[in-house]
């Protein structure tokens, strides 16, 4: 197996690591870099645990290899500024239980809102449908979706 | 303790929204915190990932587990060759089952019902996917590589899948039965020979062969509830490494104590040897509890004397723990005026390779698989069986859902046979406070009509329905649902209230999204007059945190939340009495309030950290005070499962769906559905309805689609590819909980638990209603579209549907 030094950033910060080529983006954020809330739930790219914005594109990156990420600029939930209306809307909502899923909620979320400022609830399932809740917090976070777009246009206009 | 009933009906869910079910208005000391929706406790840390849950505490460098699996699901191990796999590169060691039990006998049988459950298997596989060998190296992926290395040569031998084969007979599953030392009352199925039949519950009262033999209408049906998976996001993670003459011991587990005790039997080592530390879960509904990978782990760490780490893939944890599958043979009958005068329920739980706690689960669903009717006569046969398959154990509602789906089947059917309304007719036969169960247990706190009446509300039952439009048929359907909770069980409570005013709680309960840090933080805080945040949760840790018999069986609240509320009120009669000391006035003239104690007589008070402070002379000091709650039950007789104290209390709940199946697919939309629960009192009405909505969308899954395939006792859809959850595009149009309050006399503020209490009668609910639609009563589940179809063509031509 090759191994390859690629660069990105994570969130701000310029990230330089030498990966074998089957590697997954996962495994880079989460094992060595610490992101945590990258999370792998299955493996397949079928719940959305790990879902992270490369280049602003929502990615499961159990499915991505850490080689194709050079050069990238990646966000993670951790990433989001201090009063971002996604974090604070789904803290207010109350959308979370055990909160397991919830930072890849919140990047496809974040992802939704920088696309479609004013979704909709059926906007909002569709954007949603590839990530599991198993606790059950979906009525729950697509009102703190809702709530996070006009919090956003108020702070905006 | 409030003694009237009160039926809160939350504001309605906004569309696409439940801004109703949310807020996060907290409220100071002074308006109380019991009933007040507190925020959850870390709860920007869980939505910005920088929560640490048990796979993100820092551990070192440790070895990690790959393990080869069985192949096969019934074969004698002839060889396991693991010389390739030691030979590459990388790999500390490698360890068969037979290596493990060279060196620990037959301590390595671990399981909290029976002993029969080897960490690696050592003789014979008894499911495919079975444990056979484990390989540790420094890295993950060389440890899962070099794993597919080992060579084991089996001797297959005849398997068995069909439950009720293996109930008939064998090919036997094992060769004797190994009743653990858990339960006492197991003691006498010591060596039986010949059977898969672990357990045998019986249930008896009256006659009911003479009363259906005089009845003027009875119904009849078979059942069958698949297994089904649990699915939480969080996959296990057990980490173990040896610290001098002790294990340490941090696992994503529901049972800190119950590890605690089953690795220090495993090792034979002393319980002060042997610390275990869970953190909050991302999830569980009992999948992660009792001997999961923890006995594999401990066992590798300690004989090998290295830090050593299972993390599991989903693939793993499909094979590691399921939901049974159910098959239910049913009757029930009614005399000329309707009252019910006999059912019967014969059990089958497939309870796979092991035993787990399955012959608990046979028994605890057995007492109620009548319903919970007024009835004459009863009888159950609830028997848990092994058959070649992956061991099936504990999830939310502990095999209840899946006799009540069969007597919530039957009292439809046998309300239709009389031509009564579902709803009236069950209004009229439900147990009311005061009334003996079946199995002769009076009851009490448990409001199945107040329920059953709100949930019908709710959905509009009496309003008039348009039934057709054009290809869809829309009905409606209800069904009750009932569950005793686990009895005798132990809580403890450590309580320190620190000098500035604020409290820590040393408590075993793991917080797995149901709330726990939060609801047991209201209560301390209700007691002692604080607020929000003031309240902190420990999280477990066997070294710290006092014994907690499991956090499962929507157990908590009631249990754990009464020692909290002991340990609490010890803290504030002790703070009484020194705050009485120091205003130099009677202990009976103070009380406890938000500005401190106060002297009714003087109308003067001393704040808690002006007290404190003053008590020990020193800033940062700590008063601790603790309690414990224990519960007691009369076990039931053998012969007949009576008992006049069966449980400590029950869980009463309703569910009321309105539907439309479209005839053309067979496809199922739920347009409203409304699930109301008896809690006793709402400590936190938020965390409540999110545990009634979370328990409609997992039964969502459950009744329409969500089930484990297996074929020759493969499991072919333990992946994520193939299983398929509930989305956030499942959801039904509208989803209304209602929260019941009928508060039980020794609750914690008249509370009980709610996190089985809606999914129990969920599915049934939705088959009763499709039978309201279609007129076609199908008795399997799911209801796919494939299966509503075939029953809708086959009534068509006459046939009767199944």
């Amino acid at each position: 197996m090759t191994a390859t030094t690629i660069e990105f950033t994570v969130n701000g910060v310029s990230q330089q690591v030498t990966v074998p080529d089957d590697e997954l983006l996962l495994d880079v954020l989460r094992r060595r870099l610490g992101y945590t809330s990258v999370r792998e739930g299955c493996g397949v790219g079928a719940c959305g645990a790990c879902t992270v914005l490369v280049d602003g594109k929502s990615t499961s990156t159990c499915l991505a290899l850490a080689v194709r990420a050079d050069g990238a600029d990646i966000t993670t939930a951790e990433g989001l500024p201090p009063g971002d209306p996604v974090i604070g809307s789904f803290v207010e909502a109350g959308a979370l239980q055990c909160g397991y899923c919830i930072p890849g909620f919140v990047m496809m979320a974040t992802e939704l809102l920088s696309e479609n400022p004013r979704p909709t609830p059926e906007d909002i399932s569709e954007h949603l449908e590839g990530n599991i809740c198993r606790c059950g917090t979906y009525l729950e976070i697509r009102a703190a979706i809702l709530a996070a777009a006009r919090r956003k246009a108020v702070t905006e206009a | 303790m409030r003694k009237e009933k009160r039926v809160t009906d939350v504001p309605e869910p906004a569309p696409g929204g439940a801004e109703g079910a949310s807020g996060a208005e907290g409220a100071g000391g002074a308006a109380g915190a019991v009933g007040q929706r507190w925020t959850r406790a870390d709860a920007e840390a869980k939505v910005r990932g920088t929560f640490r849950y048990t796979a993100d505490e820092p551990v070192g460098r440790v070895c990690y587990v790959g393990l080869q699996r069985a192949s096969r699901p019934h074969a004698r191990i002839v060889t396991v060759d693991t010389e390739a796999a030691r030979a590459v590169p990388g790999v500390a060691a490698v360890l068969t089952g037979a290596d493990l039990y060279r060196a620990l006998g037959d301590r390595l049988l671990c399981g909290p019902a029976f002993g029969d459950q080897p960490a690696l298997a050592y003789d014979k596989v008894r499911y495919a996917g079975e444990p056979v060998a484990a390989v540790l190296a420094w890295d993950l992926a060389t440890a899962r590589a070099a794993a597919d290395e080992v060579y084991v040569e089996y001797e297959d031998l005849e398997p068995i899948h069909d439950v009720d084969e293996a109930a008939a007979g064998g090919p036997f599953v094992h060769a004797e039965l190994r009743p653990s030392a858990v339960f006492g009352d197991l003691a006498h199925l010591s060596g039986r020979r010949e059977t898969n039949v672990n357990y045998e519950y019986n249930l008896r009262k009256g006659d009911v062969d003479a009363e259906t033999a005089g009845a003027a209408t009875t119904v009849r049906g078979e059942f069958w509830s698949p297994p089904t998976h649990h699915v939480p996001i969080e996959l296990p993670c057990t980490t173990a490494w040896p610290a001098g003459d002790r294990l340490e011991v941090l696992s994503a587990t529901q049972t800190p104590s119950y590890v605690r005790q089953a690795v220090a039997e495993l090792l034979d080592l002393r319980l002060n040897q042997v610390r275990v530390r869970s953190r909050p879960l991302g999830g569980s509904f009992g999948s992660k509890m009792y001997d999961r990978f923890e006995p594999l782990v401990a066992a590798l760490a300690w004989l090998l004397r290295m830090p050593v780490r299972m993390e599991a893939t989903r693939e793993d944890a499909f094979l590691v723990t399921t939901r049974h599958g159910v098959a239910v043979t049913g009757h029930m009958s009614a005399d000329a005026d309707g009252n019910i005068v006999a059912a019967a329920a014969d059990v089958r739980y497939d309870t796979g390779a092991y035993a787990d706690i399955g012959p608990r689960i046979a028994a605890k669903s057995g007492m109620v698989a009548c319903g919970p009717y007024r009835m004459a006569a009863a009888r159950v046969r609830s028997r848990c069986v092994y058959t070649n398959k992956p061991s099936a154990g504990p999830y939310r509602g502990f095999g209840v859902p899946q006799v009540t789906f069969s007597h919530e089947t039957l009292v439809d059917e046998l309300a239709r046979a009389r031509g009564e309304d579902p709803a009236a007719y069950r209004r009229s036969h439900l147990l009311r406070e005061g009334d003996t169960a079946a199995m002769g247990t009076v009851m009490h706190s448990a409001d199945f009509v107040g329920c059953l009446d709100a949930a019908t509300a709710a959905i509009g039952w009496d309003t008039p329905l348009r039934r057709e439009e054009g290809p869809w048929r829309w009905g409606r359907g209800v069904a009750v649902g009932m569950k005793a909770v686990l009895t005798p069980t132990v809580s403890n409570a450590v309580l320190q209230l620190n000098q500035d005013a604020t409290a820590t709680l040393l408590i075993s309960t793991v917080d797995m999204g149901q709330g726990s840090d939060t609801i047991m933080a209201q209560l301390a805080a209700e007691v002692l007059c604080l607020g929000p945040g003031q309240v902190r949760v420990v999280a477990a840790d066997t070294d710290v945190t006092p014994y907690d018999t499991i956090t499962a069986g929507s157990r908590s609240t009631y249990h754990t939340g009464n020692a909290v509320r002991l340990a609490a009120e010890r803290m504030r009669d002790r703070l009484v009495f020194l705050g009485a000391e120091r205003l130099g006035v009677t202990a009976t003239d103070c009380k406890l309030t938000a500005e401190g104690v106060t002297s009714s007589s003087e109308q003067r008070s001393i704040g808690l950290p002006e007290l404190i402070h003053g008590h020990f002379g020193a800033r940062g000091t700590t008063l601790t005070t603790e309690a414990s709650y224990t519960t007691q039950w009369v076990p039931y007789d053998h012969e007949t499962g009576q008992s006049p104290r069966v449980t400590e209390h029950w869980f009463a709940g309703a569910v009321a769906v309105e539907l439309g199946v479209d005839t053309r697919t067979g496809r199922i939309r739920m347009r409203h559905v409304a699930l109301a629960a008896d809690v006793g009192r709402a400590i936190n009405p938020t965390m409540v309805e999110q545990q009634l909505i979370g328990s409609a969308i997992m039964g969502t899954g459950q009744a329409l689609f969500d089930y484990i395939v297996f074929a020759e006792g493969q499991m072919i859809n333990g992946t994520l590819l193939d299983y398929q959850l509930p989305s956030i595009k499942d959801l039904p149009d509208k989803i209304t909980p209602i929260i019941i309050e009928s508060p039980h006399r020794t609750g914690p503020f008249g509370a009980k638990g709610v996190g089985e209490t809606v999914l129990i009668p969920f599915a049934p609910a939705v088959a009763n209603a499709v039978r309201e639609a279609v007129g076609v009563r199908i008795t399997s589940l799911p209801l796919t579209p494939e299966r509503v179809l075939a029953a809708i063509r086959e009534n068509a031509n006459g046939g009767t549907a199944a």
